[in-house]
């Protein structure tokens, strides 16, 4: 029993970093239509930014969180600008390359800053907790709360403020958006601002319990990709569901069958899901 | 329409321009060699960027340290002065590029010798260095199916990793207990190393929990695996992978209340991982003897210069030194065979070469034979075990033979 309870705090917290990845990632498929693959690389940008203002700035952890995502924010809007922008009349497979593209570059700019060394970033939250036998570090508390309150105004965000309706406007029907006079460009712009802000606060919360290095991002970009796929392409509910349910199945397939399946038990689901219910469990997204 | 496809036109050919002139350039940089002092180009075919960069580059830096200082000795063949470069392609740790790497180090740039640090690299190497072209491999693997492949242009640098596994699994068992949980890398290296330690500890009388093995490099959260592996209450914990993420597991281990003892797969190393957690985390463990206990002639000045060059912060690891120590006894087996263009004839020379090699190179446990598979070895292998106060140990290995 108290290892169930161990993993079930083990696989909320890994839930909670899933889904501030794929609700992000979710968020730019509805609005841009296009599966954005340098997704893993703004989280591993965001780590290092985060690291770079906690470490070398010295900046307070939540400070270094809140400024990195600010810092990535504007990455995120200038690589709407300067590569989906430019590209927004091409067929679809330029996006992708671009995307790809975009990863390589990511990727090689943390290398020649930062080295290709692990690099570990110390967090001031210290100490366990005791539930019901387990040891949970505070750490993984941490995850899980913020994760909760960052979902829930990011909800009252899109669905009370201006800017926000705008986003689930442009979902629904680009044109119909454009034609009450929402401006498609900057609500893209948002979007991919606001994705890779979330994807920092997941990468700065997870980075305490793991390593940065500039490849950091492949292993979550596929998971998230599982993810948003599940929970059904463009719906954040579908994400939120998703990155929860997917993160559990994994801490308790690895605890209960075997490590290996563990790793494995996302894709698996995901073609099951594909098989049985190819648009996902929660179908708002508008296919066209 | 027009202006575009003009504007276009005009870019498209600027672009061939650029191409033609760059590929001039590698034609002309790619030749060299004439003149007065020859130019040899040892070739190194490595990860230096994606997962494996940071190890690539470890190995890289040690090529780098070596040529330096054997320029600066000066290396003469056959009353020639010769000059050593050293020319990185990245291979990304793909088998396939590593191989088209290492023929075009040989055919473009006429390289004798051609590094590789990874197994499966090596093996797609061996296809090809032994008949159109010829090169020596300084392969970098203690994967011992290098030296089975009966490969005659091969020189093996570290210690075959079978030998470790026997004098881990009884200093393990010594100090923890009877109990072992498997939690190593899944990658090729460390699954080989899991059945190795499991054979040794079995052998020993000791007790195997399930595999836990997961894959350091995709796991996001090392808490899950750790706490399923501590579920089995093991006295000891076979770990490894890249040293950083093996000190995470440890730390998390320790955290839930893991009191045994800790058997580490070589490729981490305990004064690298000493940099990423406390070292009460890593106290009471078995793995590699770290560079900077070593006591050979040249370890003092070798760590200088490599602080030096890597910075204070950095930890020298054996990738950089036994690397180091390579291209050394290349170096020499060149002298010695007094040639720099038949790898043939270097490789016979090794033998004769080893104890011929200035005591300075000599700086990670320095070999005294070159087996007749091509397998360097060093007759007085260490491991080490980290006690409670701290401190390095050394732990003598007997190494096994490399025959299957």
């Amino acid at each position: 029993m108290t290892l169930f309870i161990q993993q079930l705090f083990n696989g909320l917290a890994l839930g909670g970093v899933y889904c501030l990845a794929a609700i992000g990632l979710t968020l730019v498929f509805g609005v841009l239509r296009i599966p954005n693959l340098a997704h893993g690389a703004l989280y591993m940008l965001g780590a290092y930014i985060t690291y770079f203002f906690l470490t070398t700035v010295g900046v307070p952890y939540i400070a270094a969180i809140g400024i990195a995502a600010i810092v990535l924010f504007v990455v995120g809007v200038g690589l709407e600008r300067l590569v989906f922008h430019p590209l927004r009349n091409s067929p679809h497979t330029h996006h992708m390359i671009a995307a790809v593209g975009a990863m390589f570059f990511f990727q090689a700019l943390a290398q020649a800053i930062w080295g290709a060394d692990f690099r570990r970033m110390d967090t001031p939250i210290t100490g366990e907790l005791r539930i019901l036998g387990a040891e949970i570090s505070a750490q993984r508390i941490v995850i899980i709360v913020t994760a909760v309150i960052v979902l829930a105004l990011l909800a009252l965000f899109i669905k009370r403020s201006i800017h926000g309706q705008t986003i689930e406007a442009i979902e629904q029907d680009r044109v119909g958006a454009s034609l009450v006079g929402i401006n498609p460009s900057m609500v893209s712009m948002l979007t991919l601002g606001l994705s890779a802000l979330l994807a920092t606060i997941a990468a700065g919360l997870v980075a305490p319990i793991n390593l940065l290095s500039p490849t950091m991002g492949d292993a979550l970009n596929l998971k998230v990709f599982a993810i948003i796929i599940l929970g059904g392409l463009g719906s954040l509910p579908g994400a939120i569901v998703g990155g929860f349910a997917l993160a559990i199945a994994e801490t308790m397939t690895a605890t209960y069958i075997s490590s290996a399946l563990g790793e494995a038990v996302a894709f698996i689901v995901l073609v099951a899901v594909l098989a049985i219910k190819p648009n996902g469990l929660f179908t708002k997204a508008v296919q066209r | 329409m027009n202006s575009v496809s003009r504007s276009r036109r005009r870019r498209l050919s600027a672009a061939a321009i650029m191409g033609a002139i760059a590929l001039t350039a590698t034609a002309c940089g790619g030749g060299g060699g004439s003149g007065e002092g020859d130019t040899v180009v040892i070739g190194y075919t490595g990860p230096l960027s994606g997962g494996g960069a940071a190890y690539g580059e470890n190995v890289k830096i040690g090529l780098e340290m070596a040529i330096d200082d054997l320029n600066a000795d000066g290396v003469e063949v056959d009353g020639n002065p010769v000059t050593l470069e050293l020319k990185s392609l990245d291979d990304k740790y793909a088998p396939s590029t590593a191989a088209s790497n290492a023929q075009r180090l040989a055919d473009q740039d006429k390289a004798p010798v051609v590094v590789s640090p990874n197994a499966g690299a090596i093996k797609a190497i061996q296809q090809i260095n032994s008949g159109r072209s010829n090169f020596l491999i300084s392969a970098y693997t203690s994967d011992p199916a290098i030296v089975q492949a009966g490969n005659p242009l091969t020189m093996m640098i570290p210690p075959n990793f079978e030998s470790y596994a026997e004098e881990f699994s009884e200093t393990a068992m010594e100090h923890g207990g009877k109990k072992l949980a498997l939690l190593g890398t899944q990658s090729e290296y460390g699954q080989q190393w899991t059945k190795s330690i499991t054979d040794a500890w079995s052998e020993a009388g000791g007790k195997i929990g399930g595999d836990n093995s997961v894959d350091y490099a995709t796991v996001s959260d090392f808490a899950g695996p750790v706490s399923k592996a501590l579920s089995e209450k093991p006295d000891a914990i076979f770990v490894g992978g890249p040293s950083q993420p093996t000190a995470l597991i440890m730390e998390e281990a320790r955290k839930q209340g893991f009191e045994g003892s800790f058997l580490v797969m070589d490729q981490a190393k305990l004064d690298e991982m000493a940099t990423v957690t406390k070292l009460d985390n890593l106290k009471n463990s078995v793995g590699v003897l770290p560079v900077s206990e070593y006591e050979d002639p040249g370890t003092e000045d070798f760590l200088k210069k490599f602080a030096e060059k890597a910075g204070e912060k950095k930890v020298p690891t054996s990738e950089t030194a036994l690397n180091y120590q390579g291209i050394a006894i290349i170096a020499k087996a060149m002298e010695t065979a007094g040639t720099t263009d038949d790898p043939e004839k270097i490789r016979e020379a090794i033998s004769e070469a080893l104890p011929e090699v200035d005591d300075k190179y000599k700086v990670n446990g320095f070999p005294d034979e070159i087996t007749e598979q091509g397998h360097l070895l060093n007759p007085n292998l260490e491991a080490t075990f980290l006690n409670e106060d701290g401190k390095y140990t050394k732990v003598p290995i007997e190494q096994v033979s490399d025959d299957k």
